[in-house]
């Protein structure tokens, strides 16, 4: 499971110096190696996917990337300068889960705070509506909603023109109406040349939004490339059981690697292309499955979860 | 830069119950210990009645209040919520986040000190032979509280959690009894005297009293309190470093 596959990067690209490059990047926690011997290049204009499990290594590569930790070895270049460099030159703009906000302070004001701070901020009242906070912006800080909180957070990181947009699991909180205009607002930011990484567990998100993946298991690359070629690769696997009682969609769509989910009274349907640790995931949610059943290997790819693909789009 | 610290007063301003502790609770401790003293009995071993000696004390008191409590729970709260992790992310100099804590820090306690002098003017008719020990004071009593921002400083990147608010409290305590902010260390016993002479809010409040007495402050005053502000700068410099790289 070590090797690496590279069959998409992007042939359009190859030519421009790349936004983000780790060469050979390791970092231990302790006695854990969050990130063995990273090999990473982003190019312009991409969007990135960087998918796995809890625990794979996508928030440990995020702090190195954004100079929030410094490697054990190797070296981690972004814009050709280092992370703080580029980060205080305005190339940057990222959105943490751990990252908290001001409080006793409007929603307004911190907004004006981050265009204050950005050497090429867009105007303040622009950067709140496409936020979708123009109708709480005089609201504080501290009264606001998970959701409403990750979409301050999201403002936070587009206040300016960034060349790369860095997200950690952005849209969890968030529900399916601000998930869709979230991710449209990207596709534009996309559109106007910004190359976007973000995290995510979840295949399907991958899938609806970015044009490359890359799988991380235990702090290495396992594979680069499509959605599409991801998904034929790890080839999705159907598992079913039944619940003692009914819980909600929410808890389960946590889960990792998840490609489609559902539920049906008591009876849950689950695809997922690494189902050993969807499983695993599903015991470590304190849940029991009865009758559970795992089948099926490598399926065709392509139209696994078309209806959730056509929901997000 | 400048919105951060706008911000940062902006929300000081708006915490009711820091404002009555930094700006008028120093005021209502003046009242009450020097409300009904003598305004021409001299305190033994200072040379200053007791109006005028807690003037300087309670304005120093405010001070510190001010800019060591703020910085100190601000500062562990936003560094475990990840404000401080968001901030970084942003073009803001590495050190602006402090900075911008210290400056807003000091601009509260101008009013706390101000407040202070105008209760002793005017309730105790506390007046000088020349305008600029007024001045002076302020100054003095206003630029010395950089010693204690940057203990805040230290103590807010030292303790998280639950721990910030006891040990904010007994430093803040301890050093304002101990250094005769609350009542002249000439009461003290004679072990306690000498401890107190070491301790920074006993060369900050005298500082304070030199200026009152028409002199110019004690060079010792002055050495001492610039050991602590090398000492407790260089603590919250190396504390902010320590948790810049542990992110």
């Amino acid at each position: 499971m070590t090797t690496t596959a590279r069959t998409f990067t992007g042939d359009r690209h190859r030519t421009a110096p790349p936004v983000v490059s780790f060469t050979d990047v390791s970092k231990s926690f302790g006695e854990v190696r969050a990130v063995s011997e990273l090999d990473l290049q982003l190019h312009p204009g991409e969007t990135v996917a960087l998918l796995g499990p809890n625990g794979a290594g996508k928030s440990s590569t995020l702090d190195l990337l954004l100079g929030l930790r410094t490697p054990d070895s190797g070296r981690v270049e972004v814009f050709g300068t280092t992370p703080q460099q580029a980060i205080a030159r305005g190339k940057v703009g990222a959105m943490l889960q751990s990252g908290g906000l001001m409080e006793d302070v409007k929603v307004r004001e911190l907004v004006r705070l981050a265009c204050d701070l950005h050497p090429h901020a867009y105007p303040v009242e622009q950067v709140l509506e496409h936020a979708d906070l123009t109708d709480i912006a005089d609201r504080m800080v501290n009264k606001l909603s998970g959701g409403q909180e990750q979409r301050v957070r999201f403002a936070l990181a587009t206040a300016g023109a960034n060349e790369l947009v860095v997200l950690d699991e952005p849209t969890t909180g968030m529900d399916v109406s601000a998930r869709q205009a979230f991710w449209g607002v990207m596709r534009a930011q996309a559109r106007a040349g910004r190359a976007i990484l973000f995290a995510t567990h979840y295949l399907e998100e991958a899938d609806a939004i970015a044009d490359r993946v890359i799988v991380l298991h235990r702090g290495r690359v396992i594979a680069d490339g499509s959605a599409a070629e991801i998904k034929a690769k790890a080839g999705a696997r159907r598992i079913v059981f039944d619940l003692d009682e009914y819980i909600g969609e929410g808890a389960l769509r946590e889960l990792p690697f998840l490609s489609s989910l559902e539920v049906s009274g008591r009876t849950v349907r689950i695809q997922s292309h690494d189902a050993d640790a969807t499983v695993h995931a599903l015991y470590g949610l304190g849940l029991y499955p009865r009758n559970l059943e795992v089948a099926g290997g490598p399926r065709p790819g392509a139209g696994v979860h078309r209806h959730h693909r056509r929901r997000d789009r | 830069m400048n919105t951060l610290i706008k911000l940062e007063i902006q929300r000081t301003l708006r915490n009711k119950k820091f404002m009555f502790f930094s700006v008028l609770y120093p005021a209502g401790l003046y009242l009450l210990i020097a409300g009904g003293a003598s305004s021409t009995e001299v305190v033994k071993g200072t040379g200053l009645t007791l109006p005028l000696l807690m003037m300087v004390s309670m304005a120093s008191f405010g001070a510190i209040t001010a800019v060591l409590v703020g910085n100190s729970e601000r500062i562990a709260k936003e560094r475990e919520k990840g404000w401080v992790r968001q901030l970084r992310l942003t073009a803001l100099p590495g050190r602006g986040y402090v900075t911008a804590k210290v400056a807003s820090a000091a601009v509260v306690s101008l009013p706390s000190i101000l407040v202070v002098f105008l209760i002793a003017a005017v309730v105790k008719d506390v007046r000088f032979d020349a305008a600029w020990q007024w001045f002076a004071l302020t100054g003095a009593i206003w630029a010395g509280s950089i010693v204690f921002a940057a203990l805040g400083v230290a103590v807010g990147y030292l303790a998280t959690g639950d721990a910030v608010r006891p040990l904010t409290f007994i430093i803040y305590f301890g050093l304002s009894i101990l250094g005769g902010l609350w009542m002249p260390v000439s009461t003290f016993p004679g072990w306690l005297q000498d401890i107190a002479e070491w301790v920074p809010t006993h060369a900050y409040a005298a500082l304070g009293q030199s200026i009152e007495l028409g002199n110019a402050p004690d060079v010792k005053d002055v050495a001492v309190l610039v050991a602590y502000l090398v000492i407790f700068g260089g603590a919250a410099a190396w504390l902010y470093r320590k948790d810049t790289r542990k992110a």
